[in-house]
């Protein structure tokens, strides 16, 4: 269960820069439920993923995590509960560690770090079983560096790492945006499977309308940094993206959507 | 060159090399320009020499060197974590404040060990010429050295370490406390850096305030010669790279006095080793840019 | 014996012949210097006047460290695998540095200026082992009265210095001690690079009657900004090192260093001529030069008296 209660982000406050993100943001999320988060841009989906995983103090409001109040929690200690694959495949792995290395830090996340061998052979075995699941034969690569590998491999090998240590909620933040159809399609097929098996509590932003209505169990959209739609169930099923789009526009008062064409893809 | 010139480089190159394994663990591993060494070094001279001097046991005056070193780092890391402060600028007023307290610590600006017992004294006097003796030990110190350090990187402490330097965001993202791991990293460089310190007077027989001077540069060439030369990626031989490139740095120097080979003098070992910096960070940067174009 | 055994393999497996009386003299130096080159120099003419001429008899190496204390470490060992007759290190870091790694080739430490504190040697009279040398510790007592002499009014003299030079510290102790004896107080300001000179000349303006700075390598390195200091605030700066007069200062009393590292060469003579290293004395250089600069006095309202003047061995105009 996540509870986003009255949450207000102000950047900048104070300066002629000052910019309200979220603006009284409320959301309860039910353990097990896949919600995917649309909005154009500046609608406040980012920054409701950065209060989530901590990356981002909120002005007022309250963030629970399975009944645990973290909203003024650092990312670092939070990250026992949220796992999070990030847009850019360059920052949620490390490109200067290896494939077994991205996965040690990950599976020890939550826990104590000690002076123990980061990879002993218990590790180095469980962890070639799961990145063999990929079949994207990484398994024999497993002491190469993440930098010699592609983008879509490294949003994989992201995905396995946020599910190595039993966290409660996955924030996915565009993680297929930057990644080619072929391999985005994959990427997303991964993340459900992966999902569905450890029964994560999931929150995926996305730019494209068909991923929010694809996958999921419920869809958001933000604008100006609050709920203006929230579907589930026989609605959502029903929901075309044409009619997405058009809610779209009612929402931002008749405004032309030009610059959200893209979202149609 | 003579065979003690030969040996004396190798003694000043292993010493030197707890210096460029520390500041390896600074640039390489943190990403955290650090100019604390150049206090740092003379510190850890400076408190092993005080302590020897007031009949401390010299491995336990050793140990508190390190521990001073350290603590050095501490602030350092203070400076830039909590208050803030660029990590560069950090390292130089720490550099800057430790010239004042080395000389509080000695309460002179040199301080003579060369009647003492040090923690090489006991091995003298069993056959072996000291000039065998000296890079002996301290070589074997450097192996258990660079042992610890490779197996503390191997560690998940280690490897939450490495991730810090290497991608702070993602480190966090995966629970690391990136604050916690630059704290430690900084403390346990420049207590290796201040070791280096405390076996450059227990060898040579005094601490100076002025021995800190260019210590940095100095490590850097190391860590860069051994980069250059081993060109792995993987920590052990970057670690065996900064022992071998200290080492050589140090021959290089010993060439330079003993012969007039390309005509050097000591005179011009300043700009020689300004040069091969210089060169070790350019190249990577243009066979980056040829890998781009 | 080990020392022994280890020069014998040196000598053996790489030191080049030397032939019967021919002799190898190896002089270093912490940094390059003035002061510190004239002892090298005095040192060579030394040798020179005593029949040991470079390019007949005499193989003559210089290397200085560059500041370097660890470079100063290379050097000695340098010099002590060469295996010379006599190693001739000129400052205290540089002694230490060829003390600590050889007993057995002779040494001949100059312008060091308390040998004792450094461990060079534990007496200086009859030092025995392989250490013998000069040291260069100023006449502080006589600059103290040279001051009063000047300026009989002085009550405080203000005193530049690196407190991070080990000499300065040494000079700066016996300032103190002198200063108190002729009832002088003595207030410390401290530069540690020449950048700092003015500043920390300027903190002493108002608060003395006279800026005395002893042989330091920084202040010296910077005289012009204390004399700029000075001439404002109308304060005569007097000095420890000779040179600093036709530089601005209005007098000072102190070491001829060419003749110091001729001494030095003198002690380097005997040894070559048998004498032990352990048997000969650790002495105090000889010999000191009164220079005056008359012009430097003026600008600072400032008349030197006839006994002062009569008794210079140099006047700047």
């Amino acid at each position: 269960m996540i509870e986003l209660s009255n949450l207000s982000v102000i950047f900048g406050r104070g300066t002629p820069l000052e910019k309200q993100a979220l603006s009284g943001l409320d959301l309860a999320i039910e353990t097990g439920s896949f919600v995917t988060v649309i909005g154009s841009n500046g609608a406040g989906k980012s920054t409701m993923l950065g209060v989530l995983a901590g990356d981002v103090i909120p002005t007022s409001g309250r963030v629970a995590i399975g009944g645990r109040d973290v909203t003024r929690i650092a990312t670092a200690q939070r990250a026992k509960y949220v796992a999070r694959v990030f847009q850019d495949p360059l920052t949620g792995s490390c490109g200067a560690l290896t494939i077994q290395e991205n996965l040690a830090l990950a599976a020890a996340r939550g826990s104590r770090r000690g002076f123990g061998l980061a990879i002993g052979s218990n590790r180095r075995e469980e962890f070639r079983a799961r990145v063999a699941e990929l079949k994207l034969g990484l398994e024999n690569r497993m002491d190469d560096r993440m930098d010699l590998l592609s983008g879509g491999q490294r949003q994989a090998l992201s995905l396995v790492m946020a599910t190595l240590a039993g966290s409660e909620v996955l924030l996915l933040d565009e993680h297929t945006a930057a990644l080619d159809p072929g391999m985005a399609e994959f990427v997303m097929e991964l993340t459900q499977s992966l999902v569905e098996k450890h029964k994560l509590t999931t929150l995926m932003v996305t730019h494209s309308m068909r991923q929010a209505l694809d996958y999921g169990t419920r869809t958001v959209m933000l604008h100006g940094g609050k709920v203006i739609l929230d579907v589930v169930g026989d609605n959502r099923r029903n929901l075309t993206i044409e009619d997405l789009i058009e809610m779209f526009r009612k929402a931002r008062g008749g405004e032309t959507l030009d610059d959200d064409a893209l979202l149609v893809s | 060159m003579s065979q003690i010139a030969f040996l004396g480089a190798v003694e000043l190159g292993l010493v030197f090399s707890f210096v460029a394994i520390g500041v390896y663990l600074a640039f390489r591993i943190l990403d955290f320009p650090d100019l604390t060494v150049d206090g740092s070094f003379p510190l850890g001279a400076a408190v092993a020499a005080v302590l020897i001097i007031a009949g401390w046991n010299p491995w336990l005056a050793t140990a508190i060197a390190m521990a001073a070193g350290a603590a050095a780092g501490l602030v350092t890391a203070t400076l830039n974590v909590k208050f803030r402060i660029l990590n560069l600028l950090a390292s130089i007023l720490t550099m800057i404040a430790l010239f004042s307290v080395n000389l509080r610590v000695m309460g002179k600006p040199n301080v003579a060990l060369i009647n003492q017992d040090t923690m090489l004294t006991p091995f003298f006097g069993h056959g072996l010429s000291e000039f065998y003796v000296r890079p002996l030990f301290i070589g074997v110190l450097v192996i258990i050295a660079v042992f610890l350090v490779w197996r503390f990187l191997a560690s998940d402490l280690g490897l939450a370490m490495r991730a810090t330097g290497a991608n702070p965001r993602m480190a966090r993202a995966q629970g690391v406390n990136t604050s916690l791991h630059i704290y430690l990293g900084m403390a346990l460089s420049n207590a290796l850096v201040a070791l280096g310190g405390s076996l450059f007077a227990q060898t040579n027989g005094f601490a100076d305030v002025t021995s800190g001077v260019g210590t940095i540069v100095v490590g850097l060439a190391a860590v860069i010669i051994g980069e250059t030369l081993f060109h792995s990626r993987l920590i052990l031989w970057a670690l065996v790279g900064c022992v071998i490139g200290s080492v050589l740095y140090r021959i290089a120097i010993q060439l330079a006095l003993s012969s007039d080979i390309l005509g050097l003098k000591a005179s011009d070992l300043n700009l020689v080793t300004a040069v091969l910096v210089a060169c070790a960070l350019i190249l990577p940067r243009l066979r980056r840019g040829r890998a781009a174009a | 014996m080990k020392f022994l055994t280890a020069a014998a393999i040196a000598t053996l497996a790489f030191a080049q012949p030397a032939l019967a009386r021919d002799v190898t003299v190896d002089v270093t130096a912490i940094v390059e210097h003035p002061a510190l080159d004239a002892v090298r120099d005095g040192v060579k003419d030394a040798l020179g006047e005593a029949g040991f001429k470079v390019g007949e008899n005499l193989t003559f190496n210089y290397e200085s460290a560059q500041g370097n204390p660890g470079t100063a470490a290379q050097i000695a060992r340098q010099f002590i695998g060469n295996g010379p007759d006599i190693i001739v290190p000129i400052s205290t870091p540089s002694a230490q540095a060829v003390v600590s790694a050889t007993r057995d080739i002779p040494i001949v430490f100059s312008a060091v200026t308390d040998p004792v504190g450094a461990q060079l040697v534990k007496q200086l009279q009859k030092p025995g082992g392989n250490v013998t040398g000069l040291s260069d510790l100023s006449p502080v007592a006589d600059h103290v009265a040279l001051i009063k002499e000047i300026l009989p009014s002085v009550k405080t003299i203000g005193v530049l210095f690196n407190p991070g030079e080990t000499n300065s510290v040494t000079l700066v102790e016996l300032l103190k001690k002198y200063g108190a004896e002729q009832g002088i107080a003595v207030v410390e300001s401290a530069a540690t690079r020449s950048s700092e000179v003015q500043n920390a000349a300027r903190a002493l303006a108002g608060r003395v009657d006279a800026i005395y700075v002893p042989t330091d390598n920084t202040i010296v390195s910077a005289l012009e900004s204390a004399v700029t200091v000075a001439i404002e605030s109308k304060l005569p700066l007097f000095t420890a090192d000779t040179d600093s007069v036709s530089r601005g200062a209005v007098a000072a009393l102190g070491f001829n260093y060419y003749d110091v590292g001729k001494q030095t060469g003198a002690i380097v003579v005997r040894i070559l001529n048998g004498e032990k290293p352990g048997d000969i004395d650790i002495n105090v250089a000889a010999g000191t030069d009164l220079v005056i600069n008359p012009g430097a006095a003026e600008k600072v309202g400032l008349t030197l008296p006839k006994s002062v003047v009569d008794r210079a061995t140099k006047v700047i105009q």
